[in-house]
């Protein structure tokens, strides 16, 4: 019976970066016992066309906002897809509907996708988009450095957590202690 | 001269190389992208370049899997090895002498059960075992009611009650509850022993927390385990222990993000016998900030004038009380169990309560007879003043005229749990196992005496589970259980047997 003091989800270090621990026998039955849903769909048909829709549909959304010029409106484009994306595959963690006793809590849905494999198909996609839009917009707000650091800056946050090394990485200073949670 | 050669030589190599490129189609666009975006400043361009070759360079990557190896890559030499050796374990692990010898001697009733009961062997013994505290077993009127709703309704709904399970009957039966608890809402699940079980992993998930009693009953700790919340024990029925744990939960949950938390204990207690007192235990909820499950499966029924159950006995408000999980199988002599509270909170469990959803509906009968006895024990609460002065009766031959045993059960309580007393453990140095030799031999001894009675049997050990996970051993004891079908003399009678029997056990030399 989980009695709360168990010893695997203790923090190793007292230091700013940390590995989520890993989950104990019963926790990864939980997990196992039905598929996915939050992260499954990446795989699903149309998932990889809905990224360009959106994209479009950001880019026609803030050029009839007048007075925008086509550097600001790409611009806004590109950390307005960069914060959406961060947003609901880096910051959120588990599953928003209930299925599987919270099984996922610790985990966001980078980390769940593909079962945690690295370099699958959906995730070169998922990183390739930002990329791309990185260059496009770069290249039509010509390349004003202004613009080109917000920019910059915007495809750091959402491609380094994307990259291996940060899988169930943690910085202290933004989730607290796995045993606080 | 020769270098002459070598230039001309690369100079028509390169032609030749933007003549091909030219030749690719959409070769126009990327120069005049490289062109525009160069805009002399390299730097920049420096860093879109390293950003499109790590992208190429992740593109290209093989994908691995991050989850942790947990088996050994075996040849298969070494898999017809192991497969060879492997002898599969029993199912059931073989008996041990003392269960052998009590399956051998456990008596059988032939025939329908009741204060007397017929045994296989022959002979008609005063039957203490059964939880036939009003006798309503032998209820005619009852028994006719439920032949009529048989007769209306059929066996069973056979189907969840989300779908077509539910009927007329259940819906009035849950209005007769809560009208009789003063609860705003009720709801009826098909099984005594699951409602509990469901009930607390409907509310309470992974990450929430359970503040219980050492001593709760089966249903209530595997009910626990299911939900996969965080458990926090305290000492069976020390309130100030209890303080104490709530005040280390909310210390410690102070800065963390908001989670739900129970407090979960039972009205009277399965195991023990012992009743909850309840006051304090909302009080205590109320100022830590807890809600609270009160598992009323042995109270409801039973305690209370008109057996209401502990909060009719300790004037509380049902309300006061966030959820209350009763039988309707034990005392009220039908079946199913039943959640009480809010109107939400019974809502909620009509979609996520697992033995709700999952399991088919409450028959019919059962429901009825559920109702009737309801509306019995409102209007003629002698049912149960009779039940209470033959538990005296029995309380008066036993706990303070035994030298060996003690009643640790409230006095209310129709099912009287006896426990060796303390110094007599001690100063023989009995062990458990040596305690539930020398009860067996008592229900032996009492029942060649024409008396049946039984032990404690409630809690299976979780496998691989130690006293120190559990950290509270139950004390082996006899379950002696009451009934109003047996007149004040024949209880006078019984209750003489069992003191005797202990006493010829305990003193027998061995």
């Amino acid at each position: 019976m989980n009695d709360g003091k168990k010893g695997s989800r203790r923090r190793r270090s007292s230091s700013l970066l940390y590995q989520e621990p890993p989950e104990s026998m019963e926790h990864m039955s939980d997990q196992s016992a039905l598929p996915n849903l939050n992260a499954n769909w990446v795989n699903a048909k149309g998932a990889w066309a809905i990224h360009v829709v959106c994209i479009i549909g950001l880019k026609i959304l803030f050029d009839i906002i007048p007075g925008v010029s086509q550097e600001t409106s790409w611009t806004l484009v590109n950390i307005t897809y960069m914060f959406a994306s961060y947003l609901m595959f880096h910051w959120v963690r588990g599953v928003p509907f209930e299925f599987n006793a919270g099984a996922y809590d610790n985990l966001n849905m980078w980390e769940q996708i593909d079962n945690g494999d690295q370099y699958t198909p959906a995730k070169k996609f998922l990183l390739s988009v930002p990329i791309v839009l990185f260059l496009l917009s770069t290249h039509y707000t010509h390349y004003d450095l202004t613009y080109f650091t917000i920019n910059f800056l915007a495809v750091l946050a959402v491609v380094i957590p994307k990259l291996p090394f940060s899988h169930r990485m943690r910085v202290g200073l933004f989730s607290g202690n796995p045993e606080d949670r | 001269m020769d270098l002459q050669y070598a230039q001309n030589w690369l100079n028509d190599i390169l032609n030749e190389v933007s003549i091909q490129f030219q030749k690719v189609p959409g070769s126009a666009i990327f120069l005049r992208y490289v062109k525009s975006s160069y805009q002399n400043d390299p730097v920049r361009s420096a860093v879109e370049l390293f950003l499109v070759l790590f992208a190429i360079r992740y593109l290209l990557s093989p994908k691995y899997s991050t989850q942790k190896k947990s088996y050994v890559t075996l040849s298969d030499e070494e898999i017809d090895e192991l497969v060879d050796d492997w002898m599969p374990e029993p199912l059931v692990a073989p008996q041990t002498p003392f269960e052998e010898a009590e399956n051998e001697k456990r008596p059988v009733i032939v025939g329908p059960t009741g204060p007397k009961s017929k045994l296989s062997n022959g002979r008609t013994v005063t039957n203490l075992a059964s939880y036939n505290f009003y006798n309503l077993v032998a209820n005619e009127t009852l028994k006719e009611k439920a032949i009529q709703v048989l007769r209306t309704y059929g066996v069973g709904p056979c189907s969840p009650p989300g779908f077509y399970g539910t009927q007329d009957v259940h819906i009035k039966t849950e209005a007769d509850i809560a009208a009789h608890l003063g609860a705003s809402a009720c709801i009826v699940y098909a099984q005594a022993f699951s409602t509990i079980s469901s009930v607390i992993p409907a509310f309470s998930k992974r990450g929430d927390i359970i503040v219980a009693d050492r001593a709760v009953n089966y249903a209530i700790r595997r009910g626990i385990q299911i939900s996969r919340s965080t458990v926090r024990w305290y000492e069976h029925k020390d309130l100030e222990d209890m303080e104490r744990v709530l005040e280390k939960v909310v210390r410690e949950q102070r800065k963390k993000p908001l989670t739900r938390r129970f407090v979960v204990t039972e009205g009277l207690f399965e195991n023990v016998g012992d009743m909850l007192d309840l006051p304090k235990t909302i009080e205590l909820k109320l100022k830590y900030k807890f809600r609270l499950i009160l598992d009323e499966t042995w109270s409801f029924g039973v305690l209370g004038r008109t057996g209401r159950g502990i909060t009719e006995h300790q004037n509380v408000d049902a309300a006061e009380v966030d959820m209350i999980i009763g039988s309707l199988s034990g005392p009220l002599c039908a079946g199913g169990g039943f959640c009480a509270g809010s109107d939400e909170i019974v809502e909620h469990q009509r979609i996520s309560a697992a033995a709700y959803t999952f399991s088919a509906a409450l028959p019919a009968m059962l429901a009825t007879t559920a109702s009737e006895v309801l509306s019995m024990l409102q209007t003629n609460p002698e049912m149960i003043t009779s039940v209470r002065d033959n538990i005296k009766t029995m309380w008066a031959q036993l706990d303070p005229r035994s030298d060996w045993i003690r009643c640790t059960s409230s006095a209310e309580n129709p099912i009287m749990i006896l426990a060796l007393k303390m110094e007599v453990v001690l100063g023989r140095k009995l062990s458990i196992a040596d305690q539930e030799q020398l009860l067996q031999d008592i229900v032996d001894e009492t029942l060649a005496n024409g008396v049946m009675i039984t032990r404690v049997k409630s809690m299976p050990r979780a496998i691989n589970a130690t006293t120190k996970d559990i950290g509270w051993e139950l004390q082996p004891a006899l379950k002696v259980c009451i009934t109003s079908g047996l007149s004040r003399k024949e209880i006078e009678r019984a209750g003489i047997t069992i003191r005797h029997a202990v006493t010829k056990i305990m003193t027998r030399k061995r």
